[in-house]
């Protein structure tokens, strides 16, 4: 199908709790697009925690986004070379700096450069935790995907991380219009409105004026969050996607794209072990078929289908 | 196609306004037991959410299912239940008070639903063989007692269907079976 190119698109992945596969997930959907024929650049931007490249099996290069932040250099000169000839990783070795320190001119600084690459799909692992610097770097993305695994604490932290997402996009949106005060306000005494969860807060919010309405309206309407089931041991436990977008719906009042799942694989960590690249390895494996699936349906803003409940 | 109204409908049940019936009650029935038990889906977040607003999610599912269902019905195209007649919103819930399931059953209720037999195969790794002997009660062709009761409560499961009850009538129509070969 002829498209319009209407340049790169960012795709972010981050939240929540460590370990879901974040990282996995993000080299492997690189290298589907990268094998069919898409130009990938990966950046790893998990501060103090980046591993990308032992998941892709690139030997640690000598460049990285340390280079960036405190050298100045530019972005396109970070990217090194992967199997793929059609894919770029940009390192995350940032233990040398102060982490939390990172200042938002610099990530805007990043993501202005981010959009200037020649490149089909940018794809950011940011890594877990709910740091004001991953939520800032999530809602610059064209597309927040959050990877999760079916355990209650991961869910919990999903939660606390989709939140802080919400919050800071209502304070970004109202912010810019002159409603920061009025925001924050609303948040602080939220016992005395009777506000107990982030939905009644937009509720409470937009019967303030219909300025405020259209703007959230406006902003809410477009904001999507994308969602990956990781490391699936029973069939059972794919509903559980289904059950966070009605929750994030119902509740938050946000959509939720779930796009996929994947299942739990004893080959994916004797692969990560072994840095050897999973999707390469194992091209015909249920595991690279249904990170395709996902890729797919994440190009094309597509989710899947409850089959059965 | 249907009206605004019906959309609305589609939505609560967070479904494409094109969804068969038998992926409305699926939702309907997932939903249902969402809000209804305490899973780790939602307990993360139960102290925010109060017992009214619950309630209210909950009947705001349960009346997008029955004007559903009564759309679907009034199109012809409803979901005929094992009894010849058009399930109501009721019944669906808690399904087939008076029956027992027989293979037959079983078939009928898949067929009316929608799906075919390879996707429940797909979903619970039960080979096809196996469901083909189980809804026309080839019990000869099938695999040991203790392995049929599970396979028959996997299958009943991917129809949303009471899995205790299915595997009781079920297997007690395999033992009589039994006694007389
Ligand atoms: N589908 C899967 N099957 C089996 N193991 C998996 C799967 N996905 C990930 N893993 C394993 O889980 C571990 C954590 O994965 P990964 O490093 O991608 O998580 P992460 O979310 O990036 O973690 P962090 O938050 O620390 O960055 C890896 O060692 C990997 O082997
Ligand atoms: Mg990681």
């Amino acid at each position: 199908m002829a498209r319009v190119k209407k340049g790169c698109e960012i795709w972010a992945i981050g939240g929540g709790k460590g370990g879901t596969g974040k990282s996995f997930v993000t080299g492997n959907i690189g290298t589907y697009l990268a094998s069919r024929g898409k130009r990938v650049i990966l950046i790893d931007a998990d501060i103090g925690g980046a591993n990308l490249h032992t998941i892709l099996g690139v030997s640690r290069p000598r460049t990285s986004l340390t280079d960036f932040f405190e050298r100045k250099a530019s972005l396109a000169d970070l990217i090194v070379c992967c199997d793929s000839s059609n894919m770029g990783l940009v390192t995350g070795d940032l233990h040398s700096i102060d982490s939390g320190n990172i200042r938002y001119t610099q990530k805007l600084r990043l993501f202005r450069q981010i959009r200037t690459l020649e490149t089909d799909y940018i794809l950011i692992d940011l890594g877990s935790g709910s740091h004001a610097n991953t939520v800032d770097a999530f809602l610059l993305a064209d597309k927040m995907i959050i990877v999760l695994v079916p355990e209650i604490t991961a869910i919990e932290n999903m939660y606390h991380f989709m939140k802080n997402v919400l919050f800071k996009k209502l304070k970004i949106s109202l912010g810019s219009r002159g409603f920061k005060e009025f925001l924050q306000d609303t948040w602080r005494n939220r016992t005395t409105y009777g506000i107990k969860n982030i939905k009644e807060l937009i509720d409470y919010l937009r019967k303030h004026s219909t300025e405020v309405r259209e703007v959230l309206d406006r902003e809410l309407s477009g904001f999507r969050i994308y969602l990956i089931m990781n490391q699936i041991r029973h069939t059972s436990e794919i509903s559980i996607g289904f059950s966070v977008r009605s929750v994030c719906m119902k509740y938050f009042g946000f959509k939720t794209h779930y796009v996929g799942y994947i299942e739990y694989e004893d080959l994916v960590w004797r692969c990560v072990n072994e840095q050897r690249p999973y999707l390469q390895s194992y091209p015909s494996s249920r595991c690279a078929k249904e990170i395709g699936r996902i890729a797919e349906n994440l190009v094309e803003g597509r989710q899947i289908k409850m089959t059965y409940s | 196609m249907p009206g605004e109204d019906y959309r609305r409908y589609f939505e609560i049940l967070e479904l494409q306004p094109d969804a068969s019936f038998s992926e409305v009650r699926n939702a309907y029935l997932h939903l249902k037991r969402l809000y209804s038990t305490e899973s780790i889906v939602i307990h993360p977040i139960a102290n925010e959410f109060s017992e009214e607003s619950r309630q209210e999610v909950l009947q705001r599912i349960e009346d997008a299912y029955e004007r559903l269902s009564a759309l679907f019905q009034d199109n012809g195209s409803a979901y005929t239940g094992s009894r010849g007649q058009p399930l109501g919103p009721e019944e669906a819930g808690d399904v087939h008070e008076h029956v027992s399931f027989s293979g037959e059953t079983l078939r009928q209720i898949r067929q009316g639903l929608g799906i075919k037999l390879h996707e429940i195969a797909f979903a619970t790794k039960i080979r096809l063989q196996y469901l083909e002997n189980i809804e026309s009660e080839r019990f000869g062709d099938l695999p040991p007692e203790v392995y049929l009761r599970g396979y028959i409560v996997n299958y009943a499961r991917c129809l949303s269907l009471d899995s205790g009850r299915v595997a009781r009538d079920y297997m007690k129509r395999y033992r009589d079976w039994k006694k007389k070969s």
